[in-house]
């Protein structure tokens, strides 16, 4: 209870957290009941299906947005590729941040030389330039499911969230409160969970944010190209049909805006959820990067 | 992008020790030196590591490429008759595949490493996969290199300006937007602006890189052309670029803003803008420098979908088709490339700052 006052307080002390938050929470409730709303549009068959009506149907009252080149209903198939673009984003935001969060432990808190190889190895990884190795593996890895792609693209995005949280275990671990714990016979893993961890939930979160951000556009990238995961549809891949079916040439422009103001209103989201979190808990921050 | 801390170097323990002969007397004497040849050693270890991991990450994917190749010929009618095994060991012999992994990596870096050869392209067989990307890399360079550098430049000094000028409308536009869109994807902004200026005005081309009625050549109208194909991309390249780079300028420039020494200044009744680019912007854009120098590689991720998009004849580009035919040895070198040329960029960033900012010390 009182963690949740605490919360509260903070979201609405910062314009730019409560604003960020807000919008991607709209998001999530659009995705959650996006089976309702796919049905509400269809008014009783199935407005994702092949041949559900005519194709390339410009926008109007029957269809707000339009047909596709297979004559799906445009705005039904954006609602549902926004939600599975969200469960991208946390399939993988949750995975690289656990790997971070345990790596970044594990680094900074015991330091010495498993510092030493952890930490070159999290460097080397960074400086991997990561997009070719991903369409490298999701073109081998032919039908894959969305959760196999999530973990894909975790492979690649854990570095940053390690880097970022690792900094923090090092300044925090030589303060007085984790020396008198450790003086008072505390377990390390003890110490981890009660003193440390707590203090670095925004970080945490900083770290799950931008890991989520990235694994959206790295899904977008694959299937811009036509590399993604079968039988799903998310916005990249409506992006990709826009671009492939000539819709650009056929004025359809829904078919790409859409998706791309949606998704450019998820990243400024998510990059307000960040940097409202950064300035919360780094004071010195605050009315840095705006006000 | 935030500028990373350099690597802290530890302080030799012995150097409190009576001085001694030798080497580590010599380094103890030269810091500069030492932290050199430090720095360089971590630089070789990093850059071993990396090539080392994308090998055996393309080695281990699944997929036979020269089982690909010769059924493609075979569907092209090359070969009537099945493959002869003689044929396959002579593919295999020249792409490096015999043997056992370890051995073909130790075959792949000493080639690499010691005469620069990728081995054969097996797109453009039998052209070396090195000739097959530096004929794609000036058109990457040319693009990316001036796009990076003009968003880097543009970055810096509107972000300079919007901290010197913060709370003021046109800053807190500047700060807002650029919070909104620093993350998002080149390539939305490509497609927006393929969208308008080629299809619905048709004032701008939407593919290649240049007019293919003219000859490639060093003529006025092949490098207006160019210029002209290049447009689009590379505006998509700068917008973005230069919000993200407003952004953490803005950042650096805040703090700094309440510094004494600006306020000193100030006192002495110096001009504002001679404040802002004598005494303010000074300690932004030297760490700037750095993220400049790590943002390279991931100019590269966001680079391959742009020029997928307006099919310029780039390393991107070579990139994809070259992971759609399975050709190993270009996929390798695009990506070594990368790591190469971002590594290196970091290195030489680190060894010329301390001569540029007085204040770096990675030495004790």
């Amino acid at each position: 209870m009182r963690l949740l006052t605490a919360v509260l307080r903070t979201i609405r002390n910062s314009r730019r957290l409560a604003s960020g938050l807000a919008i991607l929470a709209v998001m999530v409730l659009l995705a959650l009941f996006s089976p309702l709303i796919v049905k509400l549009i269809g008014g009783g068959k199935d407005p994702i299906e092949v041949a559900a009506y005519e194709k390339w149907l410009v926008p109007g009252p029957g269809h707000v947005l339009g047909t596709d080149q297979f004559g799906r209903d445009v705005l039904a198939m954006v609602v549902k590729a926004l939600s599975v673009s969200l469960q991208i984003g946390a399939i993988a935001g949750v995975i690289s941040t656990v790997v971070g969060v345990i790596v970044a432990f594990v680094a900074g808190y015991k330091g010495g030389w498993i510092d030493g190889i952890l930490s070159t190895f999290t460097g080397i990884l960074l400086v991997i330039p990561t997009f070719p190795l991903l369409i490298a593996l999701s073109a081998y890895a032919k039908n894959v499911s969305l959760f196999q792609v999530g973990v894909m693209i975790s492979i690649f995005s854990w570095p940053f969230a390690a880097k970022t949280i690792r900094s923090q275990v090092l300044s925090l671990r030589t303060r007085p409160y984790v020396d008198l714990a450790r003086v008072s016979k505390a377990r390390d893993l003890e110490i981890i969970v009660t003193e440390l961890l707590p203090n670095l939930l925004p970080f945490i979160g900083v770290g799950f944010a931008s890991s989520a951000l990235g694994a959206i556009f790295g899904l977008v990238g694959l299937e811009v190209i036509g590399l993604g995961p079968g039988g799903v549809i998310d916005l990249g891949q409506i992006i990709f049909n826009a671009i492939t079916t000539g819709a650009l040439t056929l004025g359809a422009w829904p078919m790409f805006v859409v998706p791309i103001v949606l998704l450019t209103l998820l990243f400024a989201a998510l990059n307000m959820v960040n940097i409202g979190l950064e300035e919360v808990y780094n004071p010195r921050l605050r009315g840095v990067a705006g006000e | 992008m935030t500028a990373e801390a350099p690597p802290v170097v530890a302080v030799d323990k012995s150097q409190d020790s009576a001085p001694r002969s030798g080497v580590r007397a010599w380094l103890s004497r030269h810091p500069l030196a030492a932290y050199s040849i430090r720095r360089l050693g971590l630089y070789l270890v990093e850059l071993w590591g990396a090539l080392t991991i994308t090998f055996f990450f393309f080695r281990l994917m699944p997929g036979d490429p020269i089982q690909t190749l010769i059924q493609t010929l075979q569907q092209n009618y090359i070969y009537n008759a099945q493959a002869s095994a003689e044929l396959i060991a002579r593919y295999q012999q020249e792409f490096g595949l015999t043997g056992n992994l370890f051995s073909q990596y130790l075959k792949y870096m000493e080639k690499l490493v010691l005469h620069g050869d990728m081995g054969p392209s097996l797109i453009n067989y039998p052209t070396p996969a090195q000739t097959v990307i530096l004929r794609s890399l000036p058109w990457t360079i040319g693009l990316l290199g001036l796009s990076a550098v003009l968003a880097w430049i543009l970055g810096v000094v509107i972000g300079a300006i919007a901290g010197w000028r913060r709370g003021k409308l046109g800053s807190r536009i500047a700060t807002n937007l650029s919070i909104a869109l620093s993350h998002v994807p080149y390539f939305f902004v490509a497609l927006i602006l393929v969208y308008i200026f080629a299809y619905s005005m048709g004032m701008l081309p939407a593919r290649s890189a240049y007019d293919s009625r003219i000859d490639p050549g060093i003529s006025l109208a092949f490098i207006g052309s160019v210029l002209k194909y290049g447009l689009l991309p590379g505006l998509s390249i700068v917008l973005i670029g230069t919000f993200s780079w407003i952004l953490s300028t803005r950042m650096l420039m805040v703090p700094i803003l309440g510094e004494d020494y600006l306020v000193y200044a100030e006192a002495k009744g110096l001009k504002g803008w001679r404040i802002l680019t004598r005494y303010a912007l000074r300690n932004c854009y030297l760490p700037q420098i750095t993220a400049f120098g790590i943002s390279l590689g991931f100019i590269f991720n966001g680079n391959v979908l742009v020029e997928q998009l307006f099919n310029y004849p780039g390393l991107g580009t070579t990139l994809v088709t070259a992971i759609q035919q399975l050709d190993f040895n270009t996929i390798l070198g695009v990506t070594n490339i990368a790591i190469f040329s971002v590594l290196t960029a970091v290195l030489l960033l680190d060894l010329l700052l301390p001569l540029l900012d007085p204040r770096v010390k990675y030495w004790k």
